[in-house]
């Protein structure tokens, strides 16, 4: 952040620093409020006050205490990982063809990849919901996953290919004159040099599927498959009088933190990868 | 080891371009053999199809005796050094070079003691663990060729390999080349551009244009005797002068006069349905200044008297650059050099010529010298089709 080595004077690195804490603040303090919030009690909640006067565990306790949530959260985790899996691997596949081979149909390919990844999906909510319906996925699992990998594909493909296409082909050629087969040239040759790439689109995948909404409050009706977002829309108190706030507030966190956890985590890999590139021959 | 042979090979694109055309080659067993050509002359898809990287659409290619078209580049038991090199960015140079030796499932203390061999040949012992990235040009492209040597394939293929080093590390690592072929005598074929890699390095030189052999044969027999223009233009730095002429009994009339047909041009132009216009060949070091030349010696060439545009002196001879009045010499195997060399759009009205004359002379930049060659070296070539008339084959 702060520039160039030892050759940066103070004041430049005063200014850095102010403008840094500036647009990080901007952008936890929201993040900051909802943290705070989850840790009020019921008395305190609408003090106003940002840290809280009196801590408490209560919201967490509760909302792990109801099935409610606890199911949601494991709908959100294995839907989640199951499309990103499955969306990598296609898309990995589909990227590497479509950066290395020259096959008749290819532009059509990536133009109608583009048209389903800028299509509005709220248009196509009301069709996928009879269609799912006659299907008999509506409200499972696979009901969302197929959804999730259409609409990440493209999305997949993109970044990776760009990837691909960064990687010299003469590597290839030299693991094919050093006694590769086209297999072991891929997997011990391009794919660690894609591993970045992979890991960028595995977290931006992930991502999409976890944060969505849309797609899960329309397709889903029970906890059988209904994911952490829409659960959290249902949340009530335990009677009618009561504000879930502090639920809502306590589940919103505990849904961050596996996207935390999955940035910082492949963050490192997609760093150490990088600098252990050097693809330029 | 093993001798490659190509059988009248010719590679089409689907497009319909051809990039190589009917070439026949046979390439010894241990031999060194150089492609030599300008840009898109065809040398590296050449080398491609003798890989394995690119089909052959016409002809046979046999390694060991064996047709070897169908194969897979890895069945084909060749190495190959890239110009970019292609080292593995993920792997340290240990890894590398151990590479070709995991794939081919050789054991532990086996891999370990090649790649350990190789690296002090190629005296990179101490840069082992270190990963590419990390290394100098010329430690990258030994890097390559220790990948190459580690699996004592049947032939190495390099592509370029010294066309990304710097100047003086490409004199050096060119004699280390050489130096690591014949300590290995693996047959060798070495795809460049550059004439003076493919006149130092080779057995035999190949010069190829527009995906056609042009010529083959040791380097020293393509300087004294180039088959057409091309050659002749291509192999020799700085390159062969073309003069036109008019060939008239027994003498050749031109802008540096007239130029008497000695026994031996006059023995070799019989038979060769020489046209009545010719173009002139003359070797830089067949020129001299006529002061340092004997008597005797100067009745045997031509000489004429000419302003010195240029004089570069190189300590051990000096190039005098010169404009002869008239016409320029024309043929499309000129223009193609011209082009390759980017000198096509150069203006510059008449003849220019290059002569290498001894350190001693006294020629002065901008004032006129007496200027000498020797009739006997002149070599002749039809404008038409490039042929040289005076070719002794």
């Amino acid at each position: 952040m702060a520039g160039i080595g030892g050759a940066v004077t103070t004041g430049r690195k005063a200014r850095w620093t102010v403008l840094n804490i500036l647009v990080v603040a901007y952008a936890l303090v929201p993040v900051l409020w909802i943290v705070s919030l989850s840790f009020k009690t019921k008395e305190t909640l609408a003090d106003g006050n940002f840290i809280p006067r009196a801590w408490t565990l209560d919201n967490y306790k509760a909302i792990f205490s109801t099935t409610e949530f606890v199911r949601a959260l494991v709908n959100s985790i294995g839907i989640a990982l199951i499309a990103t899996a499955v969306a990598v691997v296609f898309g990995t596949m589909a990227a590497y063809a479509i950066a290395r081979l020259d096959f008749p149909g290819k532009r059509l390919l990536v133009g109608v990849s583009l048209l389903i990844a800028m299509f509005p999906q709220i248009s196509l909510v009301s069709p996928l919901f009879e269609i799912e319906r006659t299907l008999g996925l509506f409200d499972t699992w696979p009901g969302l996953i197929l959804p999730y990998i259409t609409f990440a594909l493209p999305l997949a493909i993109y970044t990776l290919s760009a990837f691909f296409r960064e990687i010299p082909w003469e590597l290839e050629k030299a693991a094919k004159m050093d006694g590769a087969t086209p297999g072991q040239a891929f997997r011990r040759v391009i794919a660690p040099l894609a591993a970045p790439g992979v890991f960028t689109t595995a977290i931006l995948v992930f991502i999409f599927c976890w944060n969505d909404f849309l797609f899960a409050i329309s397709l889903t009706s029970t906890e059988a498959s209904r994911t952490v977002p829409v659960a959290l829309s249902f949340f009530t108190g335990s009677s009618q009088f009561e504000d879930p706030t502090g639920s809502i507030a306590a589940a919103a966190v505990v849904i961050t933190i596996p996207i935390v956890l999955f940035v910082l985590f492949f963050q490192r890999r997609i760093v150490a990868g990088l600098t252990s590139g050097a693809v330029k021959g | 080891m093993a001798e490659i042979v190509l059988d009248s090979v010719t590679k089409q694109y689907p497009d319909g371009a051809v990039a190589v055309r009917d070439v026949d080659i046979e390439i010894a067993d241990g031999e060194f053999i150089i492609l030599v050509g300008p840009s898109g002359c065809g040398k590296s898809t050449t080398l491609n199809m003798i890989a394995g990287l690119e089909d052959i659409t016409s002809g046979e290619l046999r390694i060991g005796g064996e047709r070897v078209n169908e194969r897979a580049p890895k069945d084909r038991d060749i190495a190959m050094v890239f110009q970019s090199y292609a080292l593995y960015p993920h792997m340290t140079v240990k890894e590398n070079m151990a590479f070709p030796l995991r794939l081919a499932k050789v054991d532990d203390t086996t891999v370990e003691k090649k790649v350990r061999d190789a690296a002090e040949i190629l005296d990179l012992t101490q840069h082992l663990d270190r990963k590419p990235s990390n290394l100098s040009g010329g430690q990258r492209q030994r890097v390559a060729m220790g990948r190459a040597i580690v699996r004592s394939p049947k032939a190495f293929l390099m592509d370029e390999p010294l066309s990304n080093l710097d100047a003086k590390l490409r004199v050096q690592m060119r004699t280390s080349v050489s130096r690591l072929q014949k300590r290995l005598g693996t047959t060798t074929v070495y795809v460049t551009h550059d004439q003076t890699e493919a006149m130092t390095l080779g057995d035999r030189v190949v010069v190829m244009r527009g995906g056609a052999v042009q010529q083959v044969g040791a380097p020293q027999f393509l300087y004294d005797n180039p088959a057409n223009l091309f050659v002749a233009g291509f192999i020799g730095s700085p390159a062969m002068n073309f003069v036109p002429a008019a060939l008239e009994d027994n003498v050749l009339r031109s802008a540096l006069g007239d130029v008497p047909l000695t026994d031996r041009v006059r023995g070799l132009l019989e038979g060769a349905d020489a046209p009545r216009e010719v173009i002139m060949g003359l070797r830089p070091e067949h020129f001299e200044d006529a002061r340092l030349v004997d008597e005797a010696v100067r009745a045997k060439g031509v000489t004429f008297t000419n302003q010195v545009d240029v004089l570069e002196s190189m300590g051990s001879d000096k190039f005098a650059y010169f404009s002869l009045q008239g016409e320029q010499a024309t043929s499309a195997e000129l223009a193609e050099l011209a082009a390759d060399a980017g000198s096509a759009d150069v203006p510059g009205g008449g003849v220019s010529l290059v002569a290498r004359i001894a350190a001693t002379s006294t020629a002065v930049a901008g004032e006129p010298a007496d200027i000498w060659f020797d009739a006997d070296k002149v070599q002749l070539f039809d404008p038409g089709n490039g042929r040289n008339l005076t070719y002794r084959g």
